[in-house]
């Protein structure tokens, strides 16, 4: 089918599917919930499909909740909806997702990564990491390794995009038929997709779970989210060293790295690094000040622009339609909740015989298999706040389990990547043209399975210990 | 990555046969990447445009002998440079006969990007395209990553980085 053709087909099917819960007799559910469940669908349609850009779709979501959701709507009034328009979520409920504090967490982590940037801060600890890697394995290590550390704090395609630009040169003298070539190619995307799950700031997913898990009076701290995400990302990185090096044995015996540069040593540079660290220490501190890390965040936002490193550009450069995206998210999460959709969907099915080990399995595994073919946040976004519902209503047992199983949907889904559609920096590894899709498809799969078990045994066993 | 249909175009303009076979020759590399239309002259040339308009191609890079019968390979290039649809395009110029006026025209008027004299290395040719798609790539913010393994990879990927490219993850 013609491109052309398919979007109009798709951008048509969302918008029919927005009506349809409006025309069908779905008993028990208010107007509000049905005009919610029609959202809920359009957007999972456009999500999955992008007849448009995901952020747009994001955004117009926002829209559609103004106009038929919110207090500031005449349409409220006109529909007759159980509620008057003075008992409507206010307007600012929803334009204030854009401000989310997790949105303001993670502006902060943008900044300090634009400061980064431009003062090559992650370039010269890819050299002082990677310049006494001489060895294939150490290589390999060194790379899985940095990837990881840096895509913990920056975005994973940006990790991927520089890291990238560090390897073909090594790709390039490497022999043809060197399987360390397809390996090498292979553990940026890894390391960078693994990273993302260390820290709360390490990839979108992970805001919109804990987006979703304020707006129900949970908060997830740094640490605690760092404790949870560190320990599986070392271990699957340590799994996926064997597996590389099991599947791709090295032919080359010495590597040259050729990497030159040393630290801004400039006042600036060194003001840099101060703010930096202060706010990871800060950030990793909460449980003993106290101060959430969304706060803390306001040091680089506030900071790195009045210190004159970073200015106009950078603040230009940030990807706020990452923001966008994880706000509509959030925003269709409280609309789920708060117009009763939430509740009469999980009358529907008998949840209890699952139990909450039978509720998280099914979740962990929907995640990794939807974010495989779909952008990991549009995942989060679809799965996240029927999961929060479920513990709302009751099926799972208490804040811990909600949190357990939000969280470990948003870290289920860094671990698709077994096609190049399924991130950016999958995309990037095969259009170096040192990896194939099938060899891609391959490792993805693994990490899948593993993914999989791994988490779940975490999620069931020690998360409930550490997020009580 | 390899694509079956080309979305730019380079185009490749010498009255010279045996020459202009030569030059496609030693583009090689490039062609599954890029559609290269090889053209004799100035008229061909903007018969060739008119297609690429119609089937949304635009055009990255003209590389263009200077001496030709009829209209001169530098005013194709101001001629290019005048054209909205075409002012992005790099233009090279590849000849042995140009006198400093045209040159001087061709800079100024033409927005030349590159000179080559004849006779040319091919790997010389080769490095000169490659740099000049980069930066058109760069400048018009196109999507470099289908275009990846056949030029200057890492250039490019800085620019995604520095831009934020791509960032749905």
């Amino acid at each position: 089918m013609d491109q052309n053709m398919k979007r109009l087909l798709t951008a048509a099917l969302g918008l029919v599917l927005l009506i349809v819960p409006l025309l069908l007799p779905l008993d028990g559910l208010s107007p509000a919930g049905r005009i919610t469940f029609g959202l809920f669908l359009f957007a999972a349609v456009y999500w999955m499909f992008s007849p448009i850009p995901i952020y747009a779709t994001s955004v117009l979501v926002i829209l559609f909740q103004l106009a038929l959701l919110s207090n500031a709507s005449p349409l409220v009034e006109f529909f007759a909806f159980p509620y008057a328009t003075a008992d409507a979520p206010s307007a600012d409920k929803f334009t204030g997702t854009l401000a989310h504090p997790i949105l303001i967490l993670f502006l902060g982590g943008f900044m300090l990564a634009a400061g980064a940037q431009k003062y090559h801060l992650e370039k010269n600890l890819v050299r002082v990491f990677l310049s006494p890697c001489k060895s294939p394995k150490l290589l390999l290590i060194g790379v899985l390794g940095v990837c990881a550390l840096l895509s913990a704090f920056m975005s994973n395609t940006a990790t991927t995009a520089m890291m990238f630009a560090v390897l073909i040169p090594v790709l390039g003298a490497l022999e043809l038929d060197d399987p360390l070539r397809i390996s090498l190619a292979l553990s940026v995307p890894i390391g960078a997709n693994i990273g993302g799950i260390i820290t709360p700031i390490g990839t979108p997913p992970n805001a919109v779970a804990l987006g979703a898990l304020a707006e129900q009076g949970i908060r997830v701290s740094f640490a605690s989210w760092m404790a949870i995400g560190t320990p599986l990302a070392i271990v699957s990185l340590v799994f996926v060293t064997f597996i590389l090096l099991k599947m791709f044995p090295p032919k080359a015996k010495r590597i040259e790295l050729n990497m030159t540069g040393k630290f801004d040593r400039s006042t600036r540079g060194i003001m840099l690094y101060i703010v930096g660290g202060s706010t990871i220490v800060l950030w990793a501190t909460e449980s003993i000040h106290q101060i959430p890390s969304s706060v803390i965040a306001f040091l680089p936002i506030a900071l790195l622009p009045a210190l004159g490193i970073v200015g106009t550009n950078e603040i230009r450069g940030i990807s706020w339609e990452v923001l966008w995206l994880v706000a509509g998210g959030i925003s269709l999460g409280y609309s789920l909740k708060d117009s009763g959709l939430a509740t009469w969907m999980i009358g529907l099915v008998n949840w209890t015989s699952l139990g909450d080990t039978g509720v998280i399995v099914g979740f962990l595994f929907l995640s990794i298999l939807m974010a495989n073919f779909l952008s990991h946040t549009v995942t989060t976004s679809l799965l996240v706040p029927i999961a929060i519902s479920l513990g709302t209503s009751g099926v799972l047992a208490g804040p811990g389990s909600l949190a357990v199983v939000a969280i470990g949907i948003a870290i289920a889904s860094s671990y698709g990547m077994s096609l190049p559609i399924s991130t950016p920096p999958n995309a990037i590894a095969i259009s170096s043209g040192a990896v194939e899709t099938s060899q891609m498809a391959k490792v993805g799969a693994v990490m899948a399975v593993f993914g999989f078990i791994i988490i779940t045994a975490l999620a069931i066993f020690v998360w409930p210990l550490l997020l009580k | 990555m390899k694509s079956n249909h080309p979305h730019l175009a380079i185009i490749c303009l010498e009255d010279e046969p045996a020459v202009l076979s030569a030059v496609v020759r030693d583009l090689a590399p490039f062609e599954d990447a890029f559609q290269i239309v090889p053209v004799e002259s100035v008229t061909d040339a903007r018969k060739v445009l008119t297609t690429l308009a119609e089937k949304h191609i635009p055009l990255a890079l003209a590389l263009c002998d200077h001496l030709l019968p009829g209209v001169s390979g530098t005013e194709f290039l101001v001629e290019l440079n005048q054209s909205e649809a075409t002012r992005a395009a790099r233009k090279v110029l590849i000849t042995a006969q140009a006198g400093l006026n045209d040159t001087v025209k061709a800079i100024n008027e033409g927005n030349l990007n590159h000179y080559i004299a004849k006779p040319w290395l091919p790997e010389d040719l080769r490095a000169v395209v490659r740099d000049q798609l980069t930066s058109y790539l760069l400048v018009t913010k196109t999507n470099p990553l289908p275009y990846l393994s056949v030029l200057d990879a890492p250039r490019l990927l800085e620019a995604m980085q520095r831009n934020n490219l791509t960032t749905d993850e």
